[in-house]
C-alpha cells in the first residue's frame, strides 16, 4: 500500500464535478508527472491530494489514514505543496520566505530551534539559492525565484513533495534545471514527488511515472515509455503525433504529425 | 547541508533580530519620552520628573498631582492606547489583505463607527458612553457586513479593498444626511467628534480601552505567526498546515476590536493606522510586518499629531486634524507608487 493514495475521490468547485470517481496510488519513492490538456482537472487532482480541496466523495489516505481525520498540521509535516502561483510579501528576502516553510514544526511558543536553521540551510543548498539568501524575491530571474520556491517547500522537510506547474514560467534551460533539481531531491533523499507537467517530453524524461488525465479521469498510467504513445496522445490532447526516441535518454519525443 | 550556508543564515537571523530589538527598544523610548512631553507642557508647565514622580504617586504634591494625574494623564493616556491600537490593526489588515491600503480608515469599519455614533449624538440625543458604544457596536457591524459581502470562498485583497470603499462611501453618505438632519448644537457635538481627537476621551471610556488592550495586543502578537504564512496565499499557508479561514477571522477580530474601541474613544483618527505599519516596516525591513513595532510606532505618530495639534497650533485642534493633514499627501504618494509598481494585489 503506498502512502498517499485516493480512493473514489470526487472533487469540483461550485457545482461543478472536476474529477470523479478517482483512485490512484502515488509510488512512494518515485519522481511522478500528471499529464493532460487544460482544464482536464489535472491541477484539481493534485490540490485535492494536498487537502487544499475537500472531497466531494471519497477519501484521500495519508499513511492509511483519511486526511480528514488528520489535523492539518500533521499533514504538513509529512506532505508539502508548491501551488501554481504562490505569492510573495513585498521586499521579502529570500532566507526570509524560506524560514516560513518551517511554520508546520513551530508552536504557538515554540521558538525558532537549531533543527529550523538546519532544515533552511539544507533546503538553501540543495537548490543552489544560499548565495541568494540576504536577496529580496522580486530581484530575482524567474527561474531563480522558482527555485526559491522549491526550497521555502523543502524547509518544511516533508517526504512527500506536491508541485503544481512548476515549470510553466520558465523557458527550456531553467525548466530542465529545476526538473533535474527534482530528481536530485527524489533520488538523494528518496522523497516521493508528484508534479503536474505540460510538456510531454520532460516529464518523460525526467520522471518515473506519468499518470495522464482527460476529463476528470485517469487514461493510462504507467512508466514513460508504456504511456506516451501516440495513441494516447491523440486522445488525451487531440493530437495527431509520431512518437520518437530521445537520442540522449532513450525516452519517448512527441513529435506533431 | 553546508557549514558556510548555516553561517550566513545565522549572520543574516540575528542581524535581523539585533535590529528588531534595537528598533522596538528606540520606539518604545520614543513613546516613554513623547508620553512624559505631553504632561509636561501646556498652561502650567512641568518638569519631566514632577511628571514622572506624580504618574508614578511616588511623591505627594497636590498641585501638580491635580494637573498631571487629574487634567493631563487621561488625555496623554488616551493618546499612547489609540495609537498603539490603530498601530497594531492597521499592519494586521494590512498584511492579511496583502495590500498597504488595506488600512480599516478605508474599507468602512471606521465609517460604520462614525454613523453610529452620529447617528446616536442626533437622533438619540447620546452622549458620553453611550456615544462610545454607538460607535463600538457601529464598527463591529460594519466589519461583519464587509465579511458577509466579501468573503466567498475565502476572500481576495483587492475584492475586500473595493466592496470596503463601496461601504465607506455608503456610510459616509448617510453619515451626511444625518448631520443634515441635527439640530445645530447636536450637529456641533457630531462634527467635533467626527474630526477625532484623543482630548475627547472620557475617564470611563477610556478606562474599556485599557483593559482591552493588554489583552488584544498580546493576541495580536501571538497571531503573527499565522499572518505569515498567510501572507504567502491560501494555497501556500494550507499547504504549511494553517486552518486559513481559522486564523484570519481570529486575526481580523482581533484588529477589528482594536480599531473600533480606539474609534469609540477618540472618534475617527485618519491615517494613523494606514501609516504606522509601512513605517514601522521600514525601520525594520522589508517584510518583517511586526505587529509590536507598528503599534508603537502608532503611538509615536499620534502623541506626535496630538502635541502639534494642542501646543503648536495658534488655535488648539482635534488630533484628526493634523494626521488628516500629513497622512493625505502620504496615501496620494502610496496610490502612485503602487500603481506603477503593478503591486497592489
Amino acid at each position: 500500500m503506498t502512502r498517499l493514495r485516493a480512493e473514489g475521490l470526487t472533487l469540483g468547485y461550485d457545482d461543478r464535478a472536476v474529477v470523479s470517481g478517482l483512485d490512484v496510488d502515488i509510488l512512494d519513492g518515485k519522481v511522478t508527472a500528471i499529464v493532460g490538456a487544460n482544464a482536464c482537472g489535472k491541477s484539481t487532482l493534485l490540490r485535492g491530494l494536498a487537502r487544499l480541496l475537500k472531497p466531494r466523495a471519497g477519501a484521500v489516505h495519508l499513511d492509511g489514514t483519511p486526511m480528514s481525520a488528520m489535523s492539518t498540521v500533521d499533514v504538513a509535516k509529512v506532505l508539502g505543496l508548491l501551488p501554481q502561483s504562490p505569492v510573495a510579501p513585498d521586499g521579502v528576502t529570500v532566507a526570509d520566505l524560506v524560514s516560513r516553510g518551517r511554520y508546520p514544526h513551530q508552536g504557538w511558543f515554540r521558538r525558532w530551534t537549531g533543527e529550523d536553521h538546519e532544515a533552511v540551510a539544507r533546503a538553501l543548498d540543495a537548490t543552489g539559492t544560499a548565495d541568494l539568501a540576504s536577496r529580496p524575491l522580486h530581484q530575482l530571474s524567474g527561474g531563480q525565484r522558482q527555485r526559491v520556491w522549491v526550497a521555502m517547500a523543502l524547509a518544511q522537510d516533508t517526504d512527500l513533495l506536491l508541485l503544481d506547474e512548476p515549470t510553466t514560467f520558465l523557458d527550456i534551460n531553467h525548466q530542465v534545471e529545476l526538473l533535474r533539481l527534482l530528481r536530485t531531491l527524489n533520488r538523494e533523499s528518496g522523497r516521493t514527488i508528484v508534479a503536474v507537467l505540460h510538456d510531454l517530453n520532460l516529464a518523460s524524461r525526467f520522471c518515473d511515472h506519468i499518470i495522464a488525465m482527460a476529463d476528470g479521469r485517469i487514461v493510462a498510467e504507467g512508466a514513460p515509455g508504456e504511456v506516451i504513445t501516440a495513441e494516447l496522445v491523440g486522445k488525451v490532447f487531440g493530437l495527431a503525433c509520431v512518437i520518437v526516441d530521445d537520442p540522449v535518454a532513450g525516452t519517448p519525443i512527441v513529435v506533431p504529425a | 547541508m553546508s557549514v558556510a550556508t548555516l553561517d550566513v543564515l545565522r549572520v543574516t537571523r540575528r542581524r535581523r533580530s539585533v535590529r528588531a530589538a534595537v528598533v522596538t527598544t528606540v520606539l518604545a523610548l520614543l513613546v516613554a519620552a513623547l508620553f512624559v512631553l505631553t504632561m509636561m507642557v501646556g498652561s502650567f508647565r512641568l518638569t519631566a520628573g514632577q511628571v514622572i514622580v506624580s504618574v508614578l504617586h511616588l511623591e505627594s504634591n497636590p498641585g501638580v498631582d491635580f494637573v498631571v494625574r487629574g487634567l493631563r494623564l487621561p488625555t496623554a493616556g488616551a493618546g499612547l492606547a489609540v495609537g498603539l491600537a490603530l498601530g497594531a490593526s492597521g499592519t494586521v489588515f494590512q498584511q492579511l489583505l496583502r495590500n498597504p491600503l488595506a488600512s480599516p480608515d478605508f474599507v468602512g469599519v471606521t465609517s460604520g463607527a462614525s454613523l453610529a455614533a452620529v447617528g446616536g449624538i442626533v437622533f438619540l440625543q447620546a452622549a458620553g458612553l453611550a456615544v462610545c458604544a454607538y460607535a463600538l457596536g457601529g464598527a463591529l457591524l460594519a466589519a461583519l457586513l464587509m465579511y458577509l459581502l466579501a468573503w466567498r470562498d475565502g476572500v481576495s485583497g483587492y475584492r475586500f479593498i473595493l466592496i470596503g470603499i463601496g461601504v465607506a462611501a455608503f456610510f459616509d453618505g448617510l453619515v451626511g444626511y444625518v448631520l443634515s438632519r441635527a439640530k445645530l448644537t447636536e450637529a456641533r457635538q457630531a462634527m467635533h467628534w467626527l474630526t477625532g481627537s484623543v482630548g475627547q476621551a472620557s475617564e470611563s471610556e477610556l478606562r474599556i480601552l485599557l483593559y482591552a488592550l493588554p489583552v488584544l495586543l498580546p493576541v495580536a502578537v501571538l497571531l503573527q505567526r499565522h499572518l505569515r504564512a498567510l501572507e504567502l496565499g491560501d494555497d501556500t499557508a494550507r499547504a504549511l498546515g494553517t486552518r486559513t479561514e481559522l486564523s484570519r477571522a481570529a486575526l481580523l477580530a482581533t484588529a477589528v476590536l482594536l480599531v473600533a474601541l480606539a474609534v469609540a474613544v477618540a472618534g475617527p483618527i485618519v491615517f494613523v493606522a494606514l501609516v504606522a505599519g509601512p513605517v514601522a516596516n521600514r525601520l525594520l525591513g522589508p517584510a518583517t510586518g511586526g505587529i509590536a513595532a507598528a503599534a508603537l510606532t502608532g503611538a509615536a505618530l499620534l502623541l506626535t499629531a496630538d502635541l502639534i495639534a494642542v501646543h503648536l497650533m495658534p488655535a488648539p485642534l482635534p488630533t484628526g486634524v493634523v494626521t488628516g493633514a500629513v497622512g493625505a499627501p502620504y496615501l496620494l504618494w502610496l496610490l502612485a507608487t503602487t500603481n506603477r509598481r503593478g503591486a497592489g494585489g
